[in-house]
């Protein structure tokens, strides 16, 4: 495989996993959450690259810590998760540029932790991403009636017996492994956008859970290939290309809804009483 | 290096007199607006802001020279805070719309970054700022801006919080949601927009998501929340910087200025949550165990719900 190729085929994995999993974040509403751990994981990729062990370990361990501190601030009186997510988000970034400063000789750039470089991925990564996409998959079959259930009906979810927190586990865990899984491409402060624009295009093209779950994934895959293409033709990063990729995606759908609600076809109203002409 | 040099004699080195006093500015009026910004729960929306200033500042840079940076913040800052109040209100995926706005706005500066020479050094100053190297001419601009945004807030108050708690009763009371939601933003922006050329989007989002949570954790009383968060976005910046010289010049560990003193924001707020949570369970157990173990775990599942 050339350099290209891969880069092709990492932007394809990654960008059918992130839709894929950010539907799930799209509709339960962590857009934050997952920000705060895109921003917080950077601490943990910089001493990872320090330490010289794989970056998407340190920043998984990082996450792990994250997303119980975040859960522990979202329960306090007064705070709540936007609080959490603020808190996590800056001081994640804080004591990452701390340690990139205090580390004298590190290997990799700290600017290629923040905004990515998909030209230099390893097959790892990609296996990575890929694992991570497999194992989203087998869990939203197994489990998609519950987290269905538990999204769109928390009273309800909770009122007919079931428990909250696996659910939210689950999800928070995905969302987590997914950003772990997109750091090496398109770095910590884009990574969201893999997330966030595809499902979000989604959910205006289609009007079901599942179909949203099928058109995310391939609009993700679609940014990724033509960002990437777009990156060689224009001589532009790769990470900001396919950003804006997915962005024209969303905003293309939410021209196309706007456009499609305007009465095209606009009939007359029929008239039958008096009454009727008034109001018309 | 005695603390006391660190604390009082670093700031007799102009450098140092002069991030100090940007830096109380500054994290005072953001820990005023940051107190709305926690009522409205805003704090998206302000890191949205944070990035979307960030082209502006690229072109700024590249049209202007360093004269631009501030007027070509300003203008990305007003369009990001116009775009994020119309897709707050439109309703539709409103935090997933925020993150694709913010990302994109980035994207877009870091391609016009990318085109100059300077590209990292660009990114970096972006993100992380550089506290102690503002030059003097800098600083008035800083102050008009964000007293400008001191002035939209201090005007507003009374209907913001009405807003923040009252939403139904503040539009019935004839106020205008929009015309509100504009100005909070437009106060936020011009915040990120002072502070963003100088110390950095990072640190500016700092000082407006920490000082107001500290506020709500230390009292229940309303008109307190603002002096206090003040107080202690004042108190945080100074110490930041006197840790950061302490660190430098004391100890010849180079920590960034910047992000020391954001270290030191969340290390305070660290110590105020775990204090906070100390004293009600001492309040708890001075009560004799008032509630029964059931109704408090169900208490806590409804402060969960209203967290998410």
């Amino acid at each position: 495989m050339t350099y290209f190729e891969r880069a092709m085929l990492a932007a394809i994995v990654i960008g059918a996993v992130g839709g894929f999993v950010g539907c799930l974040v799209v509709l339960r509403r962590r857009t934050f959450f997952a920000q705060a751990l895109t921003h917080g994981t950077y601490p943990g990729a910089v001493a990872a690259a320090a330490l010289g062990v794989s970056v998407p370990l340190g920043a998984a361990a990082a996450s792990v810590v994250l997303v119980l501190v975040m859960t522990g601030i979202a329960r306090v009186r007064n705070q709540g998760a936007q609080v959490a997510a603020g808190i996590v988000l800056t001081g994640g970034f804080a004591a990452g540029a701390i340690l990139a400063a205090i580390v004298p000789s590190l290997p990799v750039q700290p600017e290629s932790l923040l905004v990515g470089s998909i030209l230099t991925v390893t097959d790892g990564d990609i296996l990575l991403a890929a694992l991570v996409g497999v194992v989203a998959l087998l869990l939203v079959v197994l489990f998609g009636r519950s987290i269905v259930f538990s999204t769109f009906d928390q009273a309800g979810f909770r009122a007919a017996g079931y428990r909250e927190w696996p659910i939210e586990l689950l999800v928070l865990g995905l969302t987590a492994a997914t950003v772990v899984s997109a750091l090496p491409a398109v770095g910590a402060i884009l990574a969201i956008a893999l997330i966030a624009a595809p499902a979000a295009a989604a959910r205006i093209v289609t009007s079901t859970y599942r179909g949203m779950l099928v058109v995310a994934p391939v609009i993700g895959a679609a940014s990724g290939v033509l960002g990437v293409l777009a990156s060689r033709a224009f001589a532009i990063a790769a990470g900001p290309a396919i950003v804006l990729t997915a962005t024209a995606f969303l905003v293309i759908a939410l021209g196309g809804s706007k456009l499609r609600a305007l009465p095209w076809r606009a009939s007359a109203i029929p008239v039958e009483t008096a009454e009727d002409a008034r109001i018309a | 290096m005695s603390p006391a040099d660190a604390l009082f004699g670093a700031f007799s080195l102009p450098f140092m007199w002069r991030a100090l006093v940007v830096m109380l500015v500054l994290s005072v009026i953001a820990g005023v607006v940051g107190v709305l910004v926690n009522l409205r729960s805003l704090e998206f929306i302000t890191d949205g802001l944070t990035h979307a200033v960030f082209p502006g500042l690229a072109v700024g840079l590249a049209v202007g020279g360093a004269s631009g940076v501030l007027p070509g913040a300003a203008v990305a800052a007003l369009i990001g805070a116009v775009l994020l109040t119309w897709l707050m209100r439109s309703g539709i995926a409103s935090d997933a719309g925020i993150a694709v706005v913010l990302t994109a706005a980035f994207s877009v500066g870091v391609i016009v970054v990318s085109k100059s020479d300077d590209y990292a050094g660009a990114l970096e100053t972006l993100l992380f700022g550089r506290v102690l190297t503002i030059p003097p001419s800098d600083v008035v601009p800083l102050v008009v801006v964000s007293a400008i945004a001191l002035l939209l807030v201090a005007l507003t108050a009374k209907q913001q919080v009405f807003r923040a708690f009252d939403a139904a009763g503040s539009r019935a009371a004839g106020n205008s949601a929009f015309a509100l939601d504009l100005t909070l933003n437009v106060a936020v922006a011009l915040v990120v927009v002072a502070g963003a050329s100088t110390v950095g989007s990072l640190l500016v989002l700092a000082l407006l998501v920490v000082p107001g949570a500290v506020a709500r954790l230390l009292t229940g009383r309303l008109w307190l929340l603002f002096p206090l968060a003040g107080v202690f976005a004042a108190l945080a910046s100074w110490f930041g910087l006197a840790a950061g010289f302490a660190a430098s010049v004391g100890a010849g560990i180079d920590l960034p200025a910047g992000s020391t003193i954001v270290a030191v924001f969340v290390v305070a707020y660290g110590v105020v949550l775990v204090g906070r949570l100390i004293r009600d369970a001492a309040v708890r157990r001075a009560q004799g165990r008032p509630t029964a173990p059931g109704e408090a775990k169900s208490s806590v599942a409804a402060s969960g719900e209203g967290a998410a």
